[in-house]
C-alpha cells in the first residue's frame, strides 16, 4: 500500500513515516505544504493521504481544504486528517455526503501504533475512522426525550465503535464477542433509533453520525 | 482675550481714528459747497436748456454731494483703517466741482467742465474699491486708470475744439463736427468701462458664495445698479435720446442711494452688537461645545460659522468632538479669527470673510463668550483624551490578541508536537520490549501521563486562543461548544460571511463563558444560542430557562466579557430576574 504525508512538524512527519514503513506501507512522499501534497497525490496516486489540518502558510484551514480537494478530485484516494483539536463541525465538513475513504483523528492517536495503523488501513481500503472523542461528544450531547436512553450499555458500546468506522469484524474483535452477536446488536440499535438498516458498513457511519449530530 | 483676523481683505496697517474736529469740519464744508452749487444753478440761465429744470438738477447734485460727504464721514469714523471713507468724501466734493460748469466765471466754468465726466468715473472707482478703499486687482486698477484718462483727456481735447460757449478758456480751434464725434466716443467708452465694473462686481459676488451676508449683497447690488444707470445716461446723452433728462434724474437719485445703504449696514452691525447681550445670557447656563457654537453663530449672524479649539497637549487643533482638524488656509470662502489668551491660542472661529468688516462685533462676541470658549476647550480636550484612550485600549487589546495567538501557535508547534513524538517513541520502545511485563506496564503508565498532559495542554491552548475560530470560523467552533454543553442547546447562526477575527473570538468566548455559567449556576433544562448579523451589528444572545438571579459581578467571567465587547465598541447586557432565566445579549458593530 502506498501513502503520502503532509505534516509541517519534522518530528511527527518522520515519526508517522517510520510507523507506516514498519507496518509495510510504501511512503511515496512526505511534505510540509498543501500544495506539495496535491502534487504528490497527482503524481503517485497513493492509497491514502495523511494530512495535518494546520499547514503553512497561515496555519488556518489549508490542510482541510487540501483534504476536501483530494476527496473531490481523487475519490479513490483515502484521506486521513490529523489535528490537534477535533471538532464535530469539521468532521461533518470532511465527510460531507460520504464517510467512505475518510478519517479524522486527534494527532495523539499516532502514538497508539496498532490502533493508528488499523485506522490508516481502514481508510486506505475505503472505510472510515472517526476519532472516539467526536463520537463520545456526540453520544453525550443532551437531548430532550433521548432515544439513546433506550440502549443497553452493550448496545451503546457497539454504537460507539460503529460510529468510529469499525467493521462488524473489528467490533467483534474489540469487544471479544462473536460476529453473529455484533450483527444482532447492530440490528437492535437501528431498530431502537428508528434508522433504516443499511447493508454497507461504511455507509452506516455517516447515517449514525448525522443521527447523533441532529 | 484678544482676537486677530486673517480675513479675505488683508488690512495693511491700522490707522488711528480720525480727529473728530477735522471730521466735524468736513460736514459744514460739504453743506457750504452744496449751497454754493444750488446758488449757481439758480443764477445761471444756461443750465435750463442743457440739463432740464435747474432747481431739480441742482438739488439732485447736492443730494449726491451731501450723501457721499456725510456718508464718507460716518464710514471713516467707523472704519478708520479703511480708505473707503476718505474716498467717498473725495467723490462728494468732486461732484460739487463738476457743478462749477454752471458758473459764468470763465476760470470756474473751465475747471467744472473739465471735470464733468470725471465725476461719474470716480463712482466706478469708489464702488470697485469697496470695502478697503483700495483697488485689489490688476484689472480693476487698469480699468479705473483708463476710465480717468478717457474722461479727462478727451474732455480737454473736446474743449480745445470749442462748442462750450463763451466761458471756455481752453478753446483753440472751433470744430463742431469733431466735438460731436469726440463726445460720442468719450461717452460710449466710459459707459463700456462702467459695464466692465458691473461685471467685476458680479464676479466678486459669485466668488464669495452663499454665506455672503445679506446686507453686503444688497450693497453690491446697489453699486452695480448705479453703474448701469451711469452707462445708460451716457449712452442716451451720446446719441441725444429724447428722455435724457429723466434718465439723468434717476441716475443721480440712484448714485446717492449707495452711501445710504452703506450707512444703514454699518448701523445694523452696531445694533448686532446688542445681540452680544443675548449671547451672555444664553451662555450663563452650563453649555456644551455644540450649544456654544450655535449661540456664537447666532450672535455673529453667520450660520456657517464653526469653532476649532487649540489643544496644547496634543499640539493640534480639534473639532467639537475632539478629533484632530486643520485650519483652512488659502480658502477665500472661510476666514479665521484666532482667539488668544495670554498670547496662547485658545480657539479659532472659522467664519464668513464678510465678518472681517465688523471687527467690533467679532471682538465683542469673542470677549463675551470668553469663559464659555475656555470651558468648551476643556470639554473638547476631554473628548480628545477619550478618543485617544479608546484608540490605545483597542491597540492594547489587539496586541494582547496577537500575543495570545503567538503563544497558542508556539504551544501547538512546540510542546504538543514533542509530547506526541515522545509518546510515539515510547510506544515503539514498548513493542521492542514485548514480553518484559514490568517495563511495558511502566511505559504504558508514562504514555497515559503524556496523554493526560496533552489533554490539559489542549485546554490551556484553547483558553489562550481558540485556533479553530481563526481557522474555520465561528459556526464550526460553536457547534462543538454546544455539543459539550450540560443542557440541550438550540444553536442558530445567521452570519453570511466571515467576520473580523476579533469579533469571532469575542463571540466565541461569550458563548463559551455563558454556557459554562448555565452549567454551573442556572439549573436550566435548556438554552438557546443565537448569533446573527443585524444592521451592521453582530448580535450574540444566550438565553436559558433556569432560575435567573445571576449576579453580574460574580467572578470575573462576565466582567471580562463585557470589557472585551466594549473594547470592540459594542455593549453587553444581562437580564436575570429571579425565577425568570438569564439572558445575555451582546451587540458589537461589525465595522469599528
Amino acid at each position: 500500500m502506498r501513502a503520502v504525508i503532509a505534516e509541517d512538524s519534522v518530528l511527527l512527519r518522520e515519526g508517522v513515516a517510520r510507523v507506516l514503513g514498519d507496518a509495510g506501507f510504501e511512503v511515496a512522499g512526505a511534505c510540509e505544504t498543501a500544495e506539495d501534497l496535491l502534487l504528490k497525490v497527482r503524481s503517485y496516486s497513493p492509497d491514502i493521504a495523511i494530512v495535518d489540518i494546520r499547514l503553512p502558510p497561515t496555519h488556518n484551514d489549508e490542510g482541510l481544504r487540501a483534504a476536501l480537494e483530494i476527496r473531490a478530485s481523487h475519490p479513490s484516494v483515502g484521506v486521513l486528517v490529523l489535528s490537534q483539536y477535533v471538532e464535530i463541525g469539521l468532521a461533518m465538513k470532511l465527510l460531507a455526503d460520504s464517510a467512505e475513504g475518510a478519517g479524522y483523528l486527534l494527532k495523539d492517536r499516532i502514538s497508539d501504533v496498532k490502533e493508528f495503523i488499523g485506522a490508516v488501513r481502514r481508510v486506505a481500503d475505503g472505510g472510515s475512522a472517526i476519532d472516539p472523542i467526536i463520537v463520545s461528544t456526540l453520544l453525550s450531547k443532551r437531548r430532550r426525550d433521548d432515544p439513546l436512553d433506550a440502549l443497553t450499555p452493550r448496545e451503546r458500546e457497539v454504537l460507539e465503535l460503529m460510529a468510529e468506522g469499525r467493521s462488524n469484524q473489528g467490533i467483534a474483535d474489540k469487544l471479544v464477542i462473536t460476529l453473529r452477536a455484533v450483527e444482532k446488536y447492530v440490528s437492535s440499535i437501528f431498530g431502537k433509533l428508528g434508522l433504516p438498516s443499511s447493508g454497507s458498513e461504511s455507509r452506516r457511519v455517516l447515517a449514525v453520525l448525522v443521527y447523533l449530530r441532529s | 482675550m484678544a482676537t486677530s483676523a486673517i480675513a479675505l481683505e488683508t488690512r495693511p496697517h491700522v490707522l488711528a481714528r480720525p480727529n473728530p474736529f477735522a471730521l466735524g469740519a468736513i460736514a459744514p464744508a460739504g453743506c457750504a459747497v452744496a449751497a454754493f452749487s444750488l446758488l449757481l444753478a439758480l443764477t445761471n440761465d444756461a443750465i435750463g436748456a442743457e440739463l432740464g429744470e435747474p432747481l431739480v438738477i441742482a438739488l439732485l447734485a447736492d443730494w449726491i454731494t451731501l450723501s457721499y460727504v456725510l456718508g464718507g464721514i460716518v464710514v471713516w469714523w467707523c472704519r478708520p483703517d479703511s480708505r473707503f471713507g476718505p474716498l467717498m468724501i473725495v467723490a462728494g466734493f468732486l461732484t460739487f466741482l463738476a457743478t462749477l460748469s454752471w458758473s459764468s466765471n470763465d476760470a470756474l466754468f473751465t475747471l467744472g467742465q473739465a471735470l464733468d465726466v470725471v465725476a461719474p468715473v470716480i463712482f466706478l472707482h469708489v464702488f470697485l474699491a469697496f470695502p478697503s478703499g483700495r483697488l485689489s486687482g490688476q484689472f480693476e486698477r487698469l480699468l479705473v486708470l483708463i476710465s480717468y484718462g478717457t474722461a479727462i483727456g478727451l474732455e480737454l481735447i473736446r474743449m480745445a475744439f470749442g462748442d462750450f460757449g463763451p466761458h471756455n478758456l481752453l478753446e483753440l480751434a472751433p470744430n463742431a463736427r469733431a466735438t460731436e464725434l469726440l463726445m460720442q466716443v468719450q461717452l460710449v467708452a466710459v459707459s463700456a468701462f462702467c459695464l466692465c465694473g458691473v461685471g467685476v462686481l458680479a464676479a466678486r459676488r459669485r466668488r464669495s458664495g452663499p454665506p455672503l451676508r445679506r446686507s453686503q449683497a444688497l450693497l453690491i447690488d446697489a453699486f452695480a445698479f448705479a453703474l448701469i444707470m451711469i452707462a445708460l445716461l451716457f449712452l442716451t446723452a451720446a446719441f441725444s435720446a429724447p428722455w435724457v433728462a429723466q434718465v439723468r434724474w434717476v441716475t443721480f437719485v440712484t448714485l446717492g442711494l449707495a452711501p445710504l445703504a452703506l450707512v444703514i449696514g454699518l448701523v445694523g452691525a452696531r445694533l448686532a452688537r446688542s445681540s452680544v447681550g443675548d449671547l451672555v445670557v444664553e451662555l450663563r447656563e452650563d453649555s456644551t461645545p455644540a450649544v456654544l457654537r450655535d449661540a456664537l453663530a447666532r450672535a455673529l449672524r453667520d450660520p456657517s460659522m464653526t469653532l476649532a479649539y487649540w489643544l496644547p497637549e496634543f499640539g493640534s487643533w480639534a473639532d467639537l468632538d475632539g478629533r484632530p482638524t486643520e485650519l483652512p488656509s488659502n480658502d477665500s470662502r472661510r476666514a479665521t479669527t484666532l482667539i488668544d489668551r495670554d498670547g496662547v491660542h485658545v480657539a479659532a472661529l472659522l467664519h464668513d470673510p464678510a465678518l472681517a468688516d465688523e471687527p467690533e462685533l467679532l471682538d465683542a462676541v469673542t470677549a463675551a463668550a470668553g469663559i464659555a470658549i475656555e470651558n468648551g476647550r476643556l470639554h473638547v480636550e476631554l473628548n480628545a483624551r477619550l478618543e485617544e484612550l479608546k484608540g490605545s485600549r483597542a491597540r492594547i487589546v489587539d496586541a494582547g490578541q496577537q500575543e495570545r495567538k503567538r503563544l497558542e501557535r508556539n504551544l501547538h508547534d512546540g510542546a504538543q508536537q514533542r509530547l506526541i513524538a515522545l509518546s510515539l517513541e515510547l510506544s515503539l520502545l514498548e513493542e521492542q520490549l514485548d514480553g518484559e511485563r514490568d517495563a511495558t506496564a511502566r511505559l504504558g503508565l508514562a504514555r497515559r501521563e503524556i496523554a493526560a498532559s496533552l489533554e490539559e495542554l489542549r485546554e490551556v491552548a484553547r483558553g489562550i486562543h481558540p485556533a479553530v475560530v481563526s481557522g474555520h470560523g465561528l459556526e464550526v467552533a460553536l457547534e462543538q461548544l454546544v455539543a459539550r454543553a450540560s443542557v440541550p442547546v438550540r444553536l442558530t447562526v445567521e452570519v453570511d460571511e466571515r467576520l473580523p477575527e476579533p469579533l469571532d473570538v469575542a463571540a466565541y468566548y461569550l458563548v463559551s463563558e455563558s454556557l459554562a455559567n448555565v452549567g454551573k449556576y442556572a439549573h436550566a433544562s435548556s438554552a438557546t444560542v443565537e448569533v446573527r448579523r443585524s444592521q451592521g451589528e453582530l448580535v450574540v444572545e444566550i438565553v436559558d430557562d433556569g432560575i435567573g438571579g445571576a449576579d453580574t459581578d460574580r467572578g470575573s467571567g462576565l466582567r471580562g466579557l463585557a470589557d472585551r465587547v466594549e473594547t470592540l465598541g459594542g455593549r453587553l447586557r444581562v437580564w436575570s430576574p429571579v425565577g425568570g432565566g438569564t439572558r445575555v445579549k451582546a451587540e458589537i458593530p461589525c465595522v469599528p
